[in-house]
This record gives C-alpha cells, structure tokens and sequence, in this order.
C-alpha cells in the first residue's frame, strides 16, 4: 500500500513502519484463520491513525501483534519497524523476543491504552500504588522522588491527585480510563497503541477521552488508535485505515474520508452511510469467515460494484484496493438523507 | 505470502507441566493394573500367616518384606490399595452428589432457601469431620460401607459451598435474565442454564475429594474404627506396624506409607491440572 | 393497526435499585404506547438499565407500578405470569453475557419457545428469524465463543422477537457493535414493529441514534445528590392514560 503522508525515503523517518504483516491461527481440524493479511502502514510521530472496522475484521489482533500478545497458536510474517532516537534500521516487533518486548518494549516504546481500564486495574490496590508500582520499574524513581514522579504522571493523564488513594472501583468510568492512560503513559513511550478506548463509554466521555489522546498526539506522540466508533475516528484522526476481513481496504486522510470527497472504497462508503446521522443503513450481508476467504475481493459478494474483475485480489493503489473504487466528485452520502447514499 | 511464517512468542507453560501430567498418569495406570490385576493373575492369600518368615526385611522373594505375622507386604499393599481406592472413589462420589444438590437447591433457590441451607452447611462445617465421621461409623459394625457413608456424609460441605458460589455467579448474568424473560421456568434455569455450567467444578471437586477419601479412611483404619483389621487397608497395615517401626523394622510402615502419598499425589496432581484447564482464564485460544 | 386504549407499557412512580436506602431510580414514569418507539437517554449510571430490567419485570421495583397492555404487573421474575414475562422482549448490551455459552445460536434463539412448550415451532421460527435477522450458513450451528459479536447479537435479536412480544426493550443493544451491523439490527427491530405494532423503549446514551431511530426520546438525568433529576420529561400524556392509572 502506498502512503501519501509518510515518506520512504528516510528523510522524515516513521515512528512505526508495518509492512505486509500477516496474522494465521493454526486451529484444531487443521483450521487456518486468516485473521490479518499484508496490511501495510506507516505512522509519524504527532500523528494519529485511526484502525475502524467491525468486530472480528482483525484490528485487535492487529494490536496484539504489534505487543507480541498473541496466543502461542498465531504465526506471523511481514515486519512492523519500530523507530526511534540512535536506531536507524528499526526494532522489528514481530522478530523481536519475549525478552526484549518485556524489558524495552511495552511501556517503555510502546504505551497501551486498554479497552476496558477497569479490567485492566487491579481491584484491590489503589490508583497510586499501581501508578507508584509502574514508575518505579520503568524509571527507577525511589523514595521522595517516586511520590513525585507519581503525581506527575496522574496530572499528566489529567487524572486528579486527589483520588489517587482511591480503588478502581470508587471511579467512575472517565476516571478509570484517564487512570490506565496515566499507567500507559508513565514509560513516556513515544508510540501509544488504543485498543477500542471507548467501548462501553458515553459519548461525552468518549470525547473527552478521544480528546485527551489526541492531546498526547500533538506533544509529539504517535497514537493508533483502534476502534469502531466511526464518530471518535473523526474527532482526532489524521488519517484513517478502513479494515475489512484482515485487510487494509482504505488508508486515507481523515479530512478526505470524513468529508469531500468521501471515502472511495465501497465497503467504507457502507460503513460511513450506515451511521444514524447518515443514510442509517445498513450494507447487506456480513462479512466473511476469516477461515474460508474468497480468492479475490473479500468485500465482492455484497458489493453493488461487484464485476468478474473482483475475482481477482485488488491490489492497493493510493491507498485504495478495489477494482472499482469511487471517483470524482462525492454522490448523495449525503447527510440525513436519501437513500441513494446506501447504493454502494 | 509463500515466506515461512515466523512463529509468534510460544508460552512457557507448557513443558513442566506435560511431564506432571505424564507422570502422574503413568503412577494411575500402574495403580490401577496392580490393583485390577494383581488379584486375578496372582490369587494369593493376602491374609495368609506364615510365623516362620516373619518380619523378614525386603528380599527377592519378598520385594516389600514380610510383617509381624509373616504376611506378604507388597500383596497386603496391593489388596490395602484396593480397599482404599474402593472406599475413596465410591465415598468422593456420594459426597459430590449430597453436595452437588445441597448447592444447586441454594443456589437456585437463592434468598431465604438459600441463607437456610448454608446455615446447616456451616454448623456441620463446625464440627470436626473426622469426631463427626467417628461418631457415625461407631453407629454401625467394622465395614466398608460404615466408612464409605462416614466420608461421603462429612465431605459433601465443601462442595456444596464450591456449587453455590458458582450457581450464584452464574445467576446474575444477562442470559439469565434472558431465559427468565423468555419464560423458563425456575426449575428449567436451574437444570438447563445453570447446572451445566457448575458440573465441570463438581466433577473437579470429586476427583480432588477422592485422596481425601483415601486418607480419611485411612486415618479411621488407623484408630482401629475403619475396616475390621484382619482386612488389609493402608490404614490398619500402618496402624500394626507402628510397634515393629520402634524395633527398627521399617518396611511395614514405609511400604504402605508409600501407597497411600504416591497416588493421592498422582490424582491431585491430574487434578490440578484440570482446573487450571476449566479456569476460562486460561482458554485464550484466540482473541478476535 | 388497532386502537388500543391502554398504552403497551406504563411504568409510574418507579423507585428502584440495588440498595434500597440509596435507590438509583426515583419516581420515574414513562409510557409508551402501541407502536410507538421511545428512546431513553441518559449517562451511565443513570439507572437506565435498572429501569429497562423493570419494564422487562425482571427487577423488582421498591415503589411504583407496570403496567402492560393496562394490566398491572403481578410479580417479578419468575414470580411474574409467564404470559406477563413473555410479553416483554429483552435485548442486552453484551451479546457475550447474555448468550448461554453452551448453546448453539439455533437452540439460543429457540430457547424460549422450548421453554414455553412450543419446541414444535423451533424449526421453521428459528429458520425464519434467522433469515430476518441475517444468519445464515452454518453459523446456527456455532456456540458463542466461535462467531463474532455482531453475530452473537443478531441472535440475541432473534431470540427476543421469537415470541413476538408486545414491548420490546432494547438496553443499549448496539454499543458494542459496528455502524453497519447498528443500522441492519435497529431494521430489524423497526421490521418486526411495522408488521406487529408492538412498542419500543431503547436505552441508550447515544442521541444520534436514539433520535434517528424512535419516534421521541426521554431523558434519565444523572442520580447524582438526590436532587430532582430523576425526573423523566415524558411527553404529554394522552387520555387514556390518565383513565388507566
């Protein structure tokens, strides 16, 4: 896939360069899941990519990959490049070890802001001394010094210092959140991964929360940010990855996608006409089974555009893999009305 | 695509615990042969008296030496084994069952049912097992079933405690609710929704409640209020070679000894094993 | 459409909660008529669940009345006439929680005619709410950890509608879910309406879709401080109503 933001020619290095990264489980009955296929991207610092699709599409396997998180069943192939300061040929996270991933990697490069902070908090010791516990593994603050760093760190998050000797379970969602962002943060990790940030959360908090990482962002963070939540993606996206059935069918600028001329692959165009303040309906069908993927076009058997053509894998050209994506000027996606902008 | 796949980072857990579970599966299958076997291919007199060879130490002809009346102690093992096992399976048994029901009525049942019964449950709970199992097989003349109903009547507490929890836990999900709103009845929740979900936890239960089985009826055997002593059990051989051990003639005691802790050990090892496999924590398969 | 002259749902003066000295819902009345669709808004932890689980008479209220069809409520939970509780359709947040894990969508979505006694239905019902909803192939065949949770939901949807309930409550039925399987499952739900006038209360805390997809909505305020913010801005009452209560 091309990329039109980020440069390869190493004058303006990325922060995170993922090339044809490839995702199988091996499962019982000899069952291969194809669960992400060749998805390539890059992502600079100060910016923010936004990974939509539906559940099941691939995109929180994804993330587990760029953690090495995944279960021992998973075989992995491409490369996903992790730069920074005196490093000039990258980590490759998928060759990497589990060593090297512990002690380096998580945390410390790489920020996780989970999907469900209550889930990710212990419940049984307060905010502080899962935050104390965090800063002083990967910064090795002691004493006066950790209470600080530690204050620090919640103000950083914006999490307020007064209910740092709460339990999680005294927070409320919003708290809770801004807390595992707080514990995502301390490392400092130029990179912040969101895995479904907003799942569960009111759209006041969801926007609040989006709005807080995109601050990170624009310190100079690069920030992935994982979701379905097509509303978040448009409140602080620099550019945005459409993921069907493991693959990257769109990558775009979010300003493009969102407004004019409007996305051009079919199934995005879908995607975006089904949201309530669109055409509110639906794309026909769902989407296949990851262990029996068509040849070609993955997105063909419900696609109005479909031709013999799409029998064949489309390959990504700017940023597009269809055989028949949407040009020109934008058709009636209009907002709040026809249905003509359900077609696609 | 055609590149050789990398393998993603393998879990750790897996080596220690295959060769525990192939350990302990090989000590059971041995276990079960003597036990099965030794009886039918050598049918020998486990009880047989043979003053001129008495306490003879281990030997070709006798592996596990002989006791204080000459007996065979490798034989007397396998038969006391036997006895053991018997009472231990049929006793872990029954104790899962009475505790299986006593839990699913409360939990099921819930609010006042359910506060009741666990009242019972915690007053039996009280008292000392072994001075409550005492007391029941001092009802009734030296046998196996006095035991049997001694450990299955004292053991079912913790499992009832186990069942409830579960049935509790299970009863506050969604799909409760859903079933309940689609028009089940109390009766069908229980047997349909919950019960199923609770019998892997019971089976476990049973499996680890059969080495404490085993010991408890041991230990009755070894206050002389088990089995009737002629009968070779792991409890009454220890029971009579305490006085030879102070002699300094250790086989009678270490071999049966060694019977009772090897495959208690084999069965609560396999056992752990499975609930680390039920734990649904652990069944990451794959994360979609 | 008939004229009915009872509203489908009528909750009045509503306390309830999980602690009965510190309720999260205070005198809250909301009513929905036949065919009419109402979206109930509110943040979390606003008791907005608390009060889809009482409409559904699946939570026992400390004060206030349902009524369904004009006939009040006789009990709750099992306690209530499986006619009562079967009249009320649920659909839940987490398709997850609430699906039985050892089931197969086709038994999931069958379930409550088995238990009401009509399993002899199962096969052309299932057949056909499957084909409503989208589920097709051998996905039926799945239990719920191998299919996705927008499938898992579809069937949730199906087995809510397969004893063709009167209300349907729909507690946050597509948070979880992608706008595409959003906008196919509120079809469904708005199909099923057309052809049966039953009535609708969606929960949710997204206003957009609430707006787009009911007829009005109402707002639940925060719990916060016990102050009048339980107040449901409930639209005018119509006469019959009044008569009812």
């Amino acid at each position: 896939m091309s990329q039109d933001t980020a440069t390869t020619d190493g004058t303006r290095r990325p922060l995170l360069r993922v090339r044809e990264l490839t995702v199988r489980f091996g499962m019982r009955h000899g069952r291969r899941i194809a669960a992400v296929s060749d998805v390539s991207f890059d992502l600079a610092a100060g910016e923010c990519l936004a990974l939509v699709g539906e559940s099941g599409c691939g995109k929180s396997v994804l993330a587990s990959a760029l953690l090495g998180l995944l279960p021992a069943n998973a075989r992995t192939d491409g490369s996903a490049l992790l730069y920074g300061p005196g490093q000039g040929t990258g980590l490759d996270l998928l060759a990497a070890d589990e060593a090297t991933l512990a002690r380096t990697v998580r945390g410390r490069r790489v920020g996780l802001v989970p999907q469900s902070p209550a889930a990710h908090l212990t419940p049984v010791r307060t905010v502080r001394s899962q935050l104390a516990e965090t800063v002083r593994e990967l910064t090795g603050a002691r004493g006066r010094e950790l209470a600080a760093v530690t204050r620090a760190a919640a103000e950083r998050a914006a999490f307020p210092v007064d209910h740092l000797d709460r339990y999680p379970h005294q927070l409320s969602g919003g708290l809770a959140q801004r807390a595992a962002t707080a514990l995502a943060l301390v490392g400092d990790a130029p990179l912040l991964l969101a895995d479904e940030p907003t799942t569960g959360l009111d759209r006041d908090l969801v926007e609040r929360t989006v709005d807080e990482l995109r601050a990170h962002t624009d310190d100079g963070r690069g920030l992935l940010l994982i979701t379905h939540d097509l509303a978040a993606a448009e409140r602080v996206a620099d550019r945005v990855a459409v993921m069907y059935a493991g693959r990257v069918v769109e990558l775009a600028d979010a300003g493009d996608f969102f407004g004019e001329p409007g996305p051009r692959h079919p199934y995005a165009r879908g995607l975006l006409a089904a949201l309530p303040e669109r055409a509110f309906t639906p794309i026909p069908g769902m989407p296949p089974e990851l262990d029996a993927l068509p040849d070609g076009c993955a997105f063909a058997p419900r696609c109005t555009r479909a031709s013999a053509e799409c029998a064949r894998l489309p390959a990504a050209e700017e940023g597009v893999a269809c055989h028949h994506p949407v040009t020109g000027a934008r058709p009636a996606v209009g907002r709040r009305e026809g249905s003509e902008g359900s077609k696609v | 695509m055609s590149a050789v796949l990398k393998g993603g980072p393998t879990l750790r857990a897996g080596r220690g615990r295959r060769l525990r579970v192939r350990a302990s599966a090989a000590v059971l299958v041995a276990v079960l042969a003597a036990v099965l076997l030794v009886p039918l291919l050598f049918p020998l007199d486990e009880q047989a008296v043979d003053m001129a060879n008495k306490l003879h130490a281990p030997s070709a002809a006798h592996p596990f030496g002989t006791d204080d009346v000459g007996r065979d102690v490798l034989l007397r093992c396998v038969y006391g084994l036997r006895v053991s096992l018997l009472v231990g399976v049929v006793a872990a048994l029954a104790a899962t069952v009475i505790g299986t029901a006593v839990g699913a009525a409360a939990g099921a049942a819930g609010g006042r049912t359910d506060r009741m019964v666990m009242r019972v449950v915690d007053v039996f709970s009280s008292v000392p097992h072994l001075l409550l199992g005492i007391f029941i097989v001092a009802m009734f003349r030296p046998g196996v079933w006095p035991v049997v109903a001694s450990v299955g009547l004292t053991h079912w507490l913790s499992t009832a405690r186990i069942v409830r929890a579960e049935m509790l836990s299970l009863r506050s999900r969604d799909f409760v609710d859903a079933a309940v709103s689609g028009g089940a009845s109390r009766w069908r929740v229980a047997v349909r929704h919950l019960l199923p979900g609770v019998l892997p936890q019971a089976g476990l239960a049973a499996v680890l409640m059969v080495p404490h089985a085993i010991w408890h009826e041991s230990a009755l055997s070894f206050l002389g209020l088990g089995l009737p002593t002629h009968r070779a059990s792991l409890g009454n051989m220890i029971q009579s070679a305490r006085g030879t051990l102070l002699a300094g003639d250790w086989w009678p005691t270490l071999f049966p000894g060694l019977f009772l802790i090897i495959p208690t050990l084999a069965i609560a090892s396999l056992a752990g094993v499975w609930r680390e496999r039920i734990n649904p924590r652990r069944r990451s398969e794959l994360m979609l | 459409m008939t004229a009915d002259p009872h509203p489908a749902l009528e909750l009045s003066g509503i306390t309830a909660g999980y602690e009965r000295r510190a309720p999260v819902l205070r005198d809250v009345s909301l009513t929905v008529h036949g065919s009419e669709a109402v979206g109930l808004l509110g943040p979390s932890g606003c008791g907005k669940s608390t009060l889809a689980k009482v409409a559904a008479l699946l939570h026992r209220p400390y004060a206030g009345t349902v009524r369904l069809g004009g006939e009040p409520a006789r009990g709750w939970r099992h306690r209530a006439p499986r006619a009562q509780r079967t009249a009320v359709g649920v659909v839940f947040q987490q398709p997850r929680l609430a699906a039985d894990p050892r089931l197969t969508l086709a038994a999931l979505i069958a379930e409550p005619l088995r238990a009401t006694g009509r399993g002899r239905e199962a096969t052309e019902r299932v057949r056909e709410l499957a084909d409503a909803v989208g589920l097709g192939g051998d996905l039926l065949d799945r239990r719920p950890h191998e299919v996705s949770d927008g499938q898992l939901q579809r069937a949730c949807v199906a087995r809510a509608l397969v004893l063709r309930p009167r209300v349907l409550v729909c507690d946050e039925m597509t948070a979880m879910l992608d706008a595409s399987t959003t906008a196919a499952l509120v079809t469904v739900v708005e199909d099923y309406r057309q052809r049966s006038g039953a009535a609708l209360l969606a929960v949710g805390h997204d206003r957009t879709l609430l707006e787009r997809w009911c007829d009005r909505t109402v707002e639940l305020a925060g719990a916060g401080g016990g102050t009048d913010g339980e107040e449901v801005r409930s639209a005018p009452r119509a006469p019959a109503d009044t008569s009812a209560g």
